[in-house]
Formats: C-alpha cells, sequence, structure tokens
C-alpha cells in the first residue's frame, strides 16, 4: 500500500495520520475553553465561520502534557461530519507509507494501544498509525487513572 | 405559471432526459429487461402525476403505454419492434404535450386514439417497409404523421415555442448540500468583510477605500438576504398535499369535507417545513377523524352537511403559527377528563379544580389518546404527546382551543428557520455565552429590591413578585470560578422552560441580543449536556449556545407531565392572586408630590422637549412620535423648558401625558388604600416604605383628559436653500414640531424668510415669519431677529395654532 501519510509528533513520539482524513493545517487562533467537558478538550474554535473542537492529543492519549512543546499549527481532521482541530508537539512532513500498518511484539503500552492502528514504514522511518476515532473519543477511565 | 405543474414539467423532462439513452438502447434490443423496466417507470409516473393535475389526454396515452409495457413485463406478451415504435410514438407525444402544458397553450386535438390503438397486440403499421431497427425515431414520427395528418409541425412548433417563451420562468433544481456550501461561504465573506472593517477603522479614513467597502458591503448583504431566501420554500409545497389527504380520509370515514387552505405564500425554512409535515398531517386526521361530524349527524345539529377544515399560516416575527380549525363536535371535555382520571393522568378532585381550557391541553400529555377504538386513521400509535414533543425538540409550540359543538382550532407554532434563532449574549467570569431568546422571561438586575434573596439548604431562592424561584448561578452549573449569587453583584436571568416551569440563572453581565447562527457541536462536547451548539460572534470568535432545558433537567427543575398542568393551574390561580395586589408606578409630580399610578395604566415613559408642548385655551397638548396627546399635570402659567418626562397612559382606546418630574420606581401596593375627597384626580393615599403617596384616579383622569390618540401629519415649514438656514436654522424648526422643506417647494403650512433675501421668490405659504439679522428691530418691523430663539419658537408655534389644524 503506498498511502499519504502526515508524520507528526505527540508527546515526543512519531506518529502518523493518514492524509485522507486531514483536511488542512491551521494557525490556531484563539481557542475558547468549553467548561465541563474532559480535560482534552481545550475548547472550541473557529476556522472560516466554521467552529470545531480542539484536542489536545497528548491529553486525549491520558499523557501529562507539561513535558512537551506545542505547535501553533493544528491539524484539522473530519470524523464522523464533525471537524476536530488537534493540538500536537510538531507537524513534521508529509510522506507516502509502503507497508500496511504491522504490530510490535509487546504491544505499544497501555495508553498508546488504545488509539494505535499498528506501526507504518516510511521513508523517513516508522511512525505509529493513529486511528483517529478512538482518539478524540479520549482516554476515559484510563486516563484518570495515569 | 403554476410552481407545482413547473415541477410536473421539470420533472417529466428530467425522467426523460435520463432514460434517452436507455430508450434508444432499448429499441436496438426489445428484450432487454432492464430498459423495459426504465421505460415502463417512465410512463407509469407520467400517468400518476398527470392523473393529479387533469390532464385526461396524457393520462390516457401514458396509461395505454402502460398497459402494453406491463403486459411485456409479465411475459403475456412478445415485445417487438411494432410495439417498440408505437411506445416511441407516445413518449414523443408526451413530449410534445408537456412542452405544450409549459407553454401555456392548447395541445391540438386529435391523433390519440391513433397512437393508442398502434399499441394493441397485431396492430399492423400500414407503411410495412418504414420499420427497420436500425433507424432510431423514424418508425415513431411514421405513425404520428399517420395519426395526424393535419398537423404534422405540431411537435416541433411546441418544443420552439418553448425555448424562447419568455414568460416562463425558468429553474433548475440543486442538491441543498450546494445551497450549504454557498451559505457558508456568504457567511465567510460577511465575517471576513466585518475584519477588514475593524482593521480600516484602525487605519483611520480613507475615501479612495471607504467607497468601494461601502459598496461592497451593501452587495454582501444583498447577496446574503438572496442566499437566505434560497434556502426557504413556500408553506404551499407542505398544503399542496393536503387536499387529496383530506378527501381520501373524508372518503375512508364517509364524511364530506371540505378545505380552506389560506397563506400559502409563508415562507419557511426548508428544513422546517420537513419537520412540521408529520404533526400537521396528524392533526388533520385527527380532525377529520375525531372533530367533523358524519354528514347526518350535522344536518341533524343544524349545520351544512359538510364539514369545513381551514388550515392557515401566518407570519409574524420570527414565528410562523398554523391555525388547523373545523367546525366539527369541539373537544369532548367531560370524555377528555374522564380519560384522563382513568389512565391515572389526574385525580378526580384535582379534575374538579381545572378549568375547561385546563383540561384540553391535557390532550397532548403521554399516555392519552381520547379514540375510544384505535382506527385505520389516526390510531396510529402516534399521539398528540409525540406531536407536542416533536414541535417542542424545534423550539415550537402547540395548544388547541375548542368550543362544544361548534368547533376545535390547534395553534402550531414554530420558528423561521433551525439554524437561524435570535439569543442573548451573556457574560460570566471571563467567558461569554448565549442564551435562546424564547426561554427568557425577563431579566432582573439583582441589585432591584424586588428580589429577595434566599439558601434553603443548597438551593438558592429568589423572591420575585411575590413567587419563589428557585436560583442557579451559571459559573456553578459551568464550574466556573465565580462569585457567590448573595453578594448582589449578578444580573438573574428568567428562563420559562417550554413545560411553563420557572428558574432563574445568574449571570455577571448581559452583552447583546440578535440573531446567532447557530452550528452543531461535537459529539465528545455535546456529552457534557449543557451546551445545544455553538455560534460566532461579530468578530468571528465561537462561543457555546447554553441548552436550558437540559441544564434545568440536570437540576431537577422541570415537574414532569403529570404535574404539569395542574402546576399550570396552581400558577394561574397564584398570578389572579397576584394581580389583585396591583402594583404602581411612583413618582415626583411638578408640584413636588409623590404620587403613584396603576402600573397597568402606564405604557411607558416618554421624554420630549418642551417645545413640543403647546398651550391653548382648551388645555396643554404635546407631540409624541407625530401623535398629538392631552396632556396633564404641568402647573398652571408656568412653562417647563428644556427636556420633560411623562408617563404615558392609556385605557386601552384614549391616551393621555401626565408631565413628572422624576420617575421613581414600580412598587407593590401592599398597604391598605385610603380614599380622599379633597382632590378628584387622586383615587386614595397609601404608604409605600413609609411615607404617604397619593394614587392618581385613572377614572377620573380619562373622563376628563382622555382622547383617542391623533395622528398628525406635521405641518411644513419652508426654508430658504442657504447654508445657514439649512445647518442652524433646520434642526429648531424641526424640534419645534414642523417638517422642513427647502427649494422649489408647493405650498407649505408656514414659510421662513429671511430679510436679506429676495422675497419674491417665495411661493404660496399660509404665513410668513420674517428673520432679521440685525439684533435691533426698525420701527413697524414685525420681524424676528435670527438667533432670538424663543421669539422664533413663540412665532412657529402661534403659526401653527392660526393654521387650520
Amino acid at each position: 500500500m503506498n498511502e499519504l501519510m502526515i508524520i507528526v509528533e505527540i508527546a515526543g513520539r512519531r506518529c502518523a495520520l493518514n492524509a485522507h482524513d486531514v483536511s488542512s493545517v491551521i494557525e490556531l487562533g484563539e481557542v475558547t475553553p468549553v467548561p465541563r467537558t474532559p480535560d482534552y478538550i481545550a475548547g472550541i474554535t473557529a476556522m472560516r465561520s466554521q467552529s470545531m473542537t480542539v484536542i489536545d492529543c497528548r491529553l486525549a492519549l491520558g499523557i501529562d502534557p507539561s513535558p512537551f512543546p506545542t505547535d501553533d499549527r493544528g491539524a484539522v481532521v473530519k470524523v464522523a461530519g464533525y471537524p476536530y482541530a488537534l493540538i500536537v508537539d510538531r507537524i513534521d512532513d508529509i510522506t507516502t507509507s509502503h507497508a500496511e500498518p504491522g504490530s510490535v511484539s509487546g504491544g505499544f503500552g497501555p495508553e498508546w494501544s488504545r488509539v494505535a492502528t499498528g506501526m507504518t514504514e516510511t521513508p523517513t522511518g516508522p511512525a505509529l498509525l493513529i486511528d483517529l476515532a478512538q482518539l478524540i473519543i479520549g482516554p476515559g477511565k484510563l486516563g484518570q487513572a495515569a | 405559471m403554476d410552481e407545482l405543474l413547473a415541477d410536473f414539467v421539470a420533472e417529466t423532462r428530467e425522467m426523460l432526459e435520463a432514460s434517452a439513452g436507455e430508450i434508444v438502447a432499448w429499441e436496438a434490443n426489445p428484450a432487454d429487461r432492464a430498459r423495459l423496466d426504465t421505460i415502463f417507470r417512465f410512463v407509469h409516473t407520467v400517468k400518476g402525476n398527470c392523473g393529479f393535475f387533469d390532464f385526461p389526454r396524457l393520462a390516457a396515452l401514458s396509461h395505454a403505454a402502460e398497459d402494453a409495457l406491463s403486459d411485456c413485463r409479465a411475459g403475456r406478451r412478445e415485445p417487438d419492434t411494432v410495439l417498440v415504435s408505437a411506445v416511441l410514438a407516445v413518449i414523443d407525444r408526451i413530449v410534445a404535450m408537456v412542452d405544450a402544458i409549459e407553454a401555456g397553450e392548447e395541445f391540438p386535438e386529435g391523433g390519440d386514439d391513433a397512437l393508442i390503438a398502434s399499441l394493441q397486440p397485431g396492430f399492423v403499421p400500414e407503411v410495412a417497409e418504414e420499420k427497420p431497427a436500425s433507424t432510431t425515431h423514424e418508425p415513431a414520427s411514421s405513425i404520428l404523421e399517420k395519426g395526424e395528418p393535419e398537423d404534422p409541425s405540431a411537435e416541433t412548433a411546441a418544443a420552439s415555442k418553448a425555448d424562447s417563451n419568455p414568460g416562463v420562468q425558468r429553474s433548475i433544481r440543486l442538491p441543498v448540500d450546494l445551497l450549504d456550501r454557498v451559505m457558508s461561504g456568504v457567511s465567510d465573506m460577511v465575517l471576513a468583510r466585518n475584519d477588514l472593517a475593524h482593521r480600516l477603522r484602525q487605519a483611520g479614513n480613507q475615501p479612495t477605500i471607504d467607497g468601494p467597502f461601502e459598496r461592497l458591503t451593501t452587495i454582501l448583504s444583498d447577496v446574503r438576504d438572496a442566499i437566505t431566501r434560497m434556502r426557504m420554500q413556500r408553506i404551499e409545497t407542505l398544503f399542496s398535499a393536503m387536499p387529496r389527504l383530506v378527501r381520501d380520509l373524508s372518503a375512508d370515514l364517509g364524511k364530506q369535507v371540505m378545505i380552506d387552505l389560506e397563506g400559502g405564500d409563508v415562507e419557511l425554512d426548508r428544513e422546517m417545513i420537513e419537520t412540521i409535515r408529520d404533526p400537521l398531517t396528524h392533526i388533520i386526521r385527527n380532525s377529520i377523524d375525531h372533530g367533523i361530524e358524519a354528514p347526518a349527524d350535522r344536518l341533524a345539529n343544524g349545520k351544512r352537511e359538510i364539514g369545513l377544515l381551514s388550515i392557515s399560516a401566518r407570519q409574524s416575527g420570527n414565528t410562523i403559527s398554523i391555525v388547523v380549525s373545523d367546525d366539527g363536535a369541539g373537544l369532548n371535555e367531560e370524555r377528555i377528563a374522564a380519560k384522563a382520571v382513568s389512565v391515572g393522568l389526574i385525580s378526580a378532585a384535582e379534575r374538579d379544580r381545572m378549568s375547561r381550557e385546563q383540561l384540553m391541553q391535557l390532550v397532548f400529555q403521554a399516555g392519552f389518546s381520547t379514540a375510544e377504538e384505535v382506527s385505520n386513521v389516526s390510531g396510529r400509535g402516534v399521539g398528540l404527546d409525540v406531536v407536542r414533543d416533536n414541535l417542542e425538540k424545534v423550539g415550537g409550540s402547540i395548544d388547541v382551543s375548542s368550543t362544544p359543538g361548534v368547533g376545535s382550532m390547534f395553534t402550531l407554532k414554530v420558528p423561521l428557520t433551525l439554524s437561524i434563532i435570535a439569543g442573548l449574549t451573556v457574560e460570566v467570569g471571563e467567558q461569554r455565552f448565549a442564551i435562546p431568546q424564547s426561554y427568557i422571561e425577563e431579566i432582573i438586575d439583582s441589585k432591584s429590591k424586588s428580589l429577595d434573596f434566599t439558601r434553603m439548604g443548597e438551593t438558592a431562592l429568589i423572591t420575585f413578585r411575590g413567587n419563589r424561584i428557585p436560583c442557579l448561578t451559571l459559573s456553578d452549573v459551568l464550574q466556573l470560578p465565580g462569585k457567590d449569587v448573595a453578594d448582589g453583584e449578578h444580573t438573574m436571568v428568567l428562563l420559562r422552560l417550554a413545560s411553563g416551569d420557572l428558574f432563574a440563572l445568574a449571570i455577571d453581565r448581559i452583552h447583546q441580543h440578535g440573531d446567532l447562527v447557530v452550528k452543531p457541536l461535537a459529539p465528545a462536547v455535546m456529552q457534557s449536556g449543557v451546551y445545544a451548539g455553538s455560534t460566532l460572534l461579530d468578530d468571528g470568535q465561537p462561543i457555546l449556545l447554553l441548552d436550558v432545558t437540559n441544564i434545568a433537567m440536570e437540576y431537577n427543575l422541570i415537574s414532569d407531565a403529570r404535574t404539569r398542568v395542574l402546576q399550570n393551574a396552581a400558577e394561574l390561580a397564584e398570578q389572579q392572586q397576584q394581580e389583585e395586589l396591583s402594583r404602581a408606578m411612583l413618582f415626583t409630580d411638578y408640584q413636588g408630590r409623590r404620587s403613584a399610578v396603576r402600573l397597568e395604566l402606564v405604557q411607558r415613559i416618554e421624554t420630549a422637549q418642551a417645545e413640543a408642548i403647546d398651550i391653548s385655551a382648551n388645555g396643554k397638548r404635546a407631540v409624541i412620535d407625530g401623535v398629538i396627546l392631552p396632556l396633564v399635570g404641568l402647573p398652571e402659567g408656568e412653562r417647563p423648558s428644556g427636556k420633560i418626562r411623562f408617563l404615558r397612559m392609556s385605557d386601552g382606546t384614549c391616551e393621555l401625558l401626565y408631565a413628572v418630574r422624576q420617575v421613581e420606581d414600580a412598587v407593590d401596593l401592599e398597604n391598605s388604600l385610603k380614599p380622599v375627597d379633597d382632590d378628584p384626580l387622586v383615587e386614595a393615599v397609601t404608604l409605600v416604605e413609609g411615607q404617604t403617596v397619593g394614587l392618581l384616579n385613572g377614572h377620573e383622569l380619562f373622563s376628563r383628559y382622555g382622547e383617542p390618540p391623533e395622528a398628525t401629519t406635521k405641518p411644513t415649514c419652508h426654508l430658504p436653500d442657504t447654508d445657514w438656514a439649512r445647518t442652524i436654522l433646520g434642526p429648531l424648526v424641526d424640534a419645534a414640531g414642523y417638517e422642513v422643506v427647502t427649494g422649489e417647494a408647493e405650498a407649505s403650512d408656514v414659510a421662513i424668510i429671511l430679510d436679506d433675501a429676495d422675497a419674491q421668490e417665495a411661493p404660496s405659504y399660509g404665513e410668513c415669519i420674517r428673520l432679521r439679522s440685525q439684533p435691533d428691530a426698525a420701527e413697524q418691523d414685525d420681524s424676528i431677529y435670527r438667533y432670538d430663539r424663543d421669539g422664533l419658537f413663540d412665532a412657529l408655534r402661534r403659526a401653527r395654532a392660526g393654521g387650520t389644524r
């Protein structure tokens, strides 16, 4: 399989997002916080008069975000018809993956296994392919424990 | 042309275009089953549609073709080239007829029978050599020509006319998705424009840019209006199916019903039309099934045999109300009550306390259905409670009123669109939120004395107009840091839920209200249960729209359906009691007395310049908003200056103004009223906050001074066409209650002439006021110094009093 991947860094790890799912990369402007929602929902922001939910990927994984810097750009993805902007450490590159995502013996660790489709090989090295639908569900109980 | 007809023509053409290829393919291979099906569907649809429109010839043709084709489909007949030719000829004829319909002209008579005959099995075309299957449409036209030798060019003539006829409004069909994209694009443009406007203001005045920018703004708002209208649809599209529905239903039930539709041109958002389709249908079914009686019963009751069902739509502001009324038997309150008691909605004791109106609203409660037995018409497992729920979901409402034996009337109210609602923006902490306007009953400043704050356990209560109302603090609801309600820094928004329950929401500040374009939120955000959507402020910043019903539900502020009606009854009784305790407007009059007047009489508080007052022998008058009203309350002989405040009072027909020095507050008249005799205008004296206050006698006031308001056209005053007159004199004349005219105007009531101007130019004036430029007057000069404001006002007033008015 030859698919376009967007390589991002989340919590210091190389991750891949399927480029089909990413509609654009935007400068994250002002984010309006949304009270009474889980931590990983950073708020809502507007792009071209469309409001979207901003997700902090590190918190969505249930990882403490403090040691990691963030990119001021966010990747806009559409899941089940709703737009989301993803806050990541860094948006790296666009590349092609050549192999089906595979698993790694020993798994990816409890936080990552939930959101990972598998490991995918790219010319710039391996990356963890992220399942967006799982990512935006948030850490749930697991996150609270971590 | 009729909109429905245009739809029919458009639909027929569309199907034909889609099946044009199929027709050719079928001709090449008559045994092809898939092609046969497509063509069968086409003639079948045409047949169905033209039966609806009463086109007997079209119906006969398509019916014959359908019969022949269905024989083929059922295997009773082998499709051969003769049949194919005949069917194609029929289709061509249908197209020609549709063209004629669109152009609004008669299709030439004759020829149909020959075409229909050619469809019969065993038909042998006379021109046998003209049927090779390789040519496409030749066989078809051969039959056509044979059938109607007198008019071989009818087809082409009609077709060319349809193309060249300018009177026909062309329409195209578009996917709604595309419309939505255009709409959101225009919204983006508006936001970009606002941003640009902001930057331009910062950069200062730039005439070269401001002009084109103004134009852009105008164009953009035009486009926005047009786009909004594109999403609107006439309610006619919904109404058009009703006559048929009513006809079928009444035939099924053996009743005779006439339908009367009104207000079909009211426009409504497409989605909203779909939303109300089912509720409306349900109510109509209900009216015919249970409302309108059988013809014999109607005659026995002295009514016309034919029942009347009328449906009318009306727009008022942002709401559309649709009224469905019938002249049937009306709702039977006894049966409703008996049923409600038997299913346990209310107890017998409660029933006795309820009025007829309240009993009738029970039909909207869940678990209620008056039909003794489930009929196949309205008993479809969907009750009026579902209708009500569906309407409330989109912010609408329904209620019923009925007179036994005369009929009943259902009123549906729905908002104009789903996506644009009126809302109030409020602030709490540093953040803004929006509340739908429809919930807001009243806004109260918590510093106001009428608000009494108490805490019962953990629940906060405020007392407002004698009612204890639960109070939520928005910062608590949203778990934001906020101040305690008790410190009185908040503003209270009273919210009335669709169920009738009332609660107060404490917020920090009110911002603005206006139309909000509501966008959906992601499921993860919706899960919190306190938001209904998001909307963008003018500067493009997104804010959240609060879900008032859900918040109330979370705090158990919604009474369940069982107690709802009862509570409303109790509340009504309470309100009646409340009304007995009168409220009054407290003020200080021009004699310095503290007085009060019953609040019901006060319409509003007006402010006007003293110049608007006119004192004549038979009383004082003042002009407010172009209406002359009698004026009371000013001391005799004294002419106040500057701005004057009035209470504008009304008894329903008559109005008057009461001049007051200071308006204080609205108060409850809690203490007893002590009647007084010395002043006829004072009804009684009472104590308000420990001080005596005279309560004005409304009856006496209106019997002496009340007059129906008399609209005036302002008298006109002609001014010389100079800069000085326009900029300095104009506003003054305007303030004196005149309409300013300049230039070569025709006759005006009064004219002002400058002494340095040529008096000859003046046309016919009722009265002339001459102004001089020197302060000192010459002898025998009745002119006024141009800066003598009082003198000028006096002259203008005299001129008005002296005129015919």
